[in-house]
């Protein structure tokens, strides 16, 4: 996956050098930012997307659920995702991974992993996990073809009905564990 | 053959009877003497006719005594007893005559001497009748009890009454002037009675005279009687009037003090214990009333102590104040305060009647469930702690050290001084240790933080309120503040201490601005996070206003560059000086008012849509408040509906001089958010994020949900609280629960 990155982009690395330094002093301001974070989620109410702390003890791992929206091939489907924070967030993105699997051009069927430029190298500290799930959900409806990890999908995109066949046979739906 | 058998039994029977009774005379003298005795005793003993002379007729007790003796020779007594008892029988109508001659009379004049004097009639001929001493007791007594049982047939049913009025015309009268040598001149009728057995028959009547004597004698006396203690006085007037009344009606016969004290045990506890028991259903049903004059009614409190350890009347007492609470107070046309203060007395008259507290636990429970149910009873409280009350009638005793609030204490084992709780307690009953007024108010509610919060809606509206910098106001509301630091503890009033630090820097801030460049506009300073929710406006204050607060914010950012000057135009006041031309008006006005009355400068007629949309956007009926106070100043006019001119001269005819006042239009509407209006806010919260775990964690059960609900700031729900908000959203559908798992219902 890593090597599908575009390397148009400067090495991450060096944009996080120096803030890695300073990683201990500032878990305190991340926990914040995250705490905020979550803040801005819950009371936006946008619809068909949701992200929540896994636990209430550690706010770097959090679950979220992106709906597909009306009118796509994914409309009435739910999916679970999993958020996973580096200790130097905002500064790196986080790693975001589908947990129930998905047929999509951009998402590895087995491992749930996701190709988006936002989450690799066009990640800012600006965005937030709002902006992400909010890019998931435009992801499901509109495929970045060009650059596929599921070349099966990528090639059946354009035949919806076929599409959307593979999608249902994949599809788990989301079952309530606790 | 049987025939001659009985003959001869017959026979030998006869013989026999007839040598018994002739006593083996000869002849038949024996027989003859035998009847002479006979006739002689039956002639002696039979009951005679008082009311004719015959009953003069005296006998010669040695004939009799000897006709007595030969008929007891003969085995002839108890026919003798028989015929006797008989004619005794007969004879009664004499008496029942003259029963019915004096009830009659009674009923005309009610007079009880008139029963008096039947009973003496009676026992006349009680005594005529008695047959001599020589026939021995078993015969006496007989007479007696037939004597009795003839009497008690031909009293008529109205005697019972007549005898209770007769008994109670005995009783000590009220008058402490009139001695009780009336009493004791009853004793010859207590004696006809006893003598005649009335005294047991009627026992239950006497007793009842009694009772109702002693209480009668408590409610013309004590009723509406509480400051001072009137158990004392009763049982003095006990000792001074009922012991004699009783001495004579019971212990008459008594030779010593010991027997004296015998016989008058019993019934004496008995008039005690009604006495008592009288008192305290008294003082129950005056409860309510008592607790009302409370502390006027220290007296009554302490009697009603002293007679409930006599009496069990705690479970009616409780009846009867639960009962007058939810008739008379806890009502929608009750004031909270009202309320309050009630319930205070009540706490405290209840403390004297029984300090355990088991009585007010169960009294004050209604009315702690229903304070509760109140919006206004936390404001209440508090304005009542900080001293905020016109009425000056503070709850809060002066007096009472300032203490911190205490928790409720476990029951501690090891105290050597450890009481198990009362035997009435019930199974919720905590023993609230006898802890202050305020700790048992903080205490209707589960946490004292909402008293926190709305304490500091309080002070923020206060301080708001405080125009000119009014330092003394300022330093009472710090005092305030200091008391009730004592009380919640430093920590939880540390954002009152913002507050108040906020109002001096404020003021320091301003003389400093003022010195570099003087203005008219004073503003306070406040820090956002430390202040309640202030209620937002979109006011937007024209002309010089704008100018005005863009020039000190100016000057404001001078003195301190990192800080900006966020306007709160909404609030505050402003004092005006409209200069028109034929008058001036010196009014001090909320801002809309201000704001209004400055656009009339730029054309003289404007709409009110036209104005609402000039400042702003601001709610329709606060304009349409606004401009009515200016018409109410006549300063503006309303021309057609919604137009408003500005009146340059005056309308009203120049002859009738109108008084220029000052007028001070205040704003009655508080500025900042009440306390519940803020946890509703923070329930909506806490809703989003419950949504937002349960749509991402799935079904949850409820301890994990209060534990991830910690990631929300300031969450401060206790399990119960989210219990029943949870549940509420059930009702409403938005939840399921299954398994004690929630889960969104979609």
């Amino acid at each position: 996956m890593e090597q599908l990155t575009s390397s148009l982009a400067p090495p991450r690395s060096s944009q996080k050098s120096n803030v890695t330094t300073s990683n201990q002093q500032n878990s305190g301001s991340v926990t914040k930012r995250l705490g905020n974070e979550l803040m801005t989620l819950m009371m936006s109410s946008s619809p068909g997307i949701s992200a929540f702390p896994k636990s209430d003890g550690n706010l770097f791992e959090w679950v979220g659920t992106i709906e597909g929206a009306p009118e796509t091939v994914y409309a009435g489907l739910a999916f679970r995702i999993s958020i996973s924070f580096p200790p130097n967030y905002p500064y790196v993105a986080p790693a975001i991974k589908f947990e129930s699997p998905c047929y999509h051009p951009n998402v590895d069927i087995n491992s749930g992993a996701i190709c988006l430029d936002i989450l690799q190298d066009k990640w800012s500290a600006v965005y937030s996990v709002q902006t992400i799930l909010l890019s998931l959900q435009s992801l499901l409806g509109e495929p970045n073809n060009a650059s596929p990890l599921n070349v099966d999908a990528a090639g059946l995109w354009d035949r919806p009905d076929d599409f959307k066949t593979q999608v249902m046979k994949h599809y788990r739906g989301i079952k309530d564990e606790s | 053959m049987a025939t001659e058998a009985v003959r001869s039994q017959v026979t030998a029977k006869w013989q026999y009877a007839f040598s018994r009774l002739n006593r083996d005379q000869p002849g038949i003298t024996g027989l003859l003497t035998f009847s002479q005795a006979w006739m002689l005793a039956t002639e002696m003993l039979r009951p005679k006719d008082l009311t004719s002379p015959e009953s003069m007729t005296e006998y010669n007790m040695d004939n009799f005594r000897a006709a007595v003796a030969m008929l007891n020779r003969c085995h002839r007594l108890p026919a003798l007893l028989e015929t006797f008892l008989d004619n005794l029988r007969k004879a009664f109508h004499l008496i029942e005559r003259e029963v019915q001659e004096h009830m009659t009379e009674y009923e005309r004049t009610s007079e009880t001497a008139i029963i008096n004097r039947l009973l003496q009639r009676i026992l006349q001929w009680y005594k005529a009748w008695a047959p001599p001493q020589d026939l021995g007791p078993t015969c006496l007594s007989a007479y007696t009890l037939n004597f009795q049982t003839n009497l008690f047939s031909i009293l008529p049913s109205t005697f019972p009454t007549a005898f209770q009025s007769l008994c109670v015309s005995t009783l000590p009268s009220a008058d402490p002037l009139v001695s009780i040598d009336h009493v004791t001149s009853s004793e010859p009728f207590w004696s006809a009675a006893e003598a005649l057995g009335l005294m047991d028959r009627y026992d239950s009547i006497i007793a009842s005279v009694g009772y109702e004597h002693i209480e009668a004698h408590v409610l013309s006396t004590c009723t509406g009687q509480w400051e001072r203690s009137m158990l004392s006085d009763l049982r003095s007037w006990m000792a001074d009037k009922v012991i004699p009344w009783m001495l004579v009606t019971y212990a008459r016969n008594a030779q010593t003090p010991e027997e004296v004290r015998h016989l008058l045990q019993g019934v004496g506890s008995r008039f005690e214990f009604h006495m008592n028991k009288t008192l305290c259903d008294l003082r129950t049903r005056e409860i309510f009333d008592i607790i009302i004059d409370f502390p006027d009614s220290m007296g009554a409190l302490h009697d009603l102590k002293e007679c409930l350890q006599r009496v069990d009347q705690r479970a009616a007492l409780v009846q009867s104040l639960r009962r007058a609470n939810r008739k008379r107070l806890l009502h929608p046309g009750a004031d909270t305060k009202l309320i309050l203060s009630q319930y205070v007395a009540t706490i405290k008259c209840l403390r004297i009647v029984d300090p355990p507290g088991v009585l007010l636990f169960k009294v004050a429970d209604p009315i702690r469930r229903y304070l509760r149910g109140r919006p206004d009873t936390i404001r209440c409280i508090v304005s009542n702690l900080v001293g905020d009350d016109e009425n000056g009638d503070s709850l809060v005793d002066e007096n009472e050290p300032i203490q911190p609030l205490q928790n409720v204490d476990v029951d501690d084992y090891s105290d050597p001084n450890w009481e198990p709780e009362p035997i009435d307690a019930g199974p919720e009953f905590r023993t609230n240790k006898p802890s202050d007024i305020i700790t048992t108010l903080v205490s209707i509610y589960d946490s004292k933080d909402l008293f926190v919060k709305e304490l500091q809606v309080l002070l923020a509206q206060r301080l708001l309120a405080v125009t000119d910098n009014d330092i003394e106001k300022i330093e009472k509301e710090r005092r305030n503040i200091e008391i009730l630091k004592i009380r919640f503890g430093e920590a939880a009033l540390q954002v009152c201490e913002v507050m108040l630090k906020d109002m001096s820097d404020s003021k320091r801030m301003d003389t400093h601005v003022q010195v570099q460049k003087s203005s008219v506009v004073h503003p306070t300073v406040i820090s956002r996070h430390f202040w309640p929710t202030l209620k937002t406006s979109h006011l937007k204050m024209p002309g010089q206003f704008q100018a005005l607060q863009e020039e000190y914010a100016q000057e404001f950012n001078v003195f301190k560059p990192d800080k900006k000057l966020r306007w709160l135009p909404q609030l505050g006041t402003v004092h005006l000086e409209l200069e028109l031309e034929d008058r001036k008006v010196d009014v001090k006005v909320p801002p809309l008012e201000a704001a209004f009355i400055e656009l009339f400068s730029q054309k003289p007629v404007w709409s009110m849509d036209e104005l609402i949309e000039a400042v702003g956007s601001v709610d329709r009926s606060a304009a349409l408040k606004a401009l009515i106070t200016w018409v109410d100043l006549e300063v503006l006019k309303e021309d057609a509906e919604d137009t408003f001119r500005l009146l340059e001269v005056s309308e009203e005819s120049p002859d009738v001089p109108r008084e220029r006042r000052a007028v001070v239009v205040s704003e009655d509407v508080p500025p900042v958010a009440s306390a519940q209006q803020q946890q509703a806010e923070r329930m909506k919260i806490y809703w989003k994020f419950i949504e937002g775990m349960l749509t991402n964690l799935g079904p949850l059960p409820l301890d994990r949900i209060q534990s991830m609900l910690r990631i929300v700031p300031g969450y401060d729900q206790t399990v119960e609280q989210l219990s029943m908000f949870l549940e509420a959203a059930r009702r409403e559908g938005l939840l399921l629960v299954r398994d004690g798992l929630w889960k969104l219902n979609r």
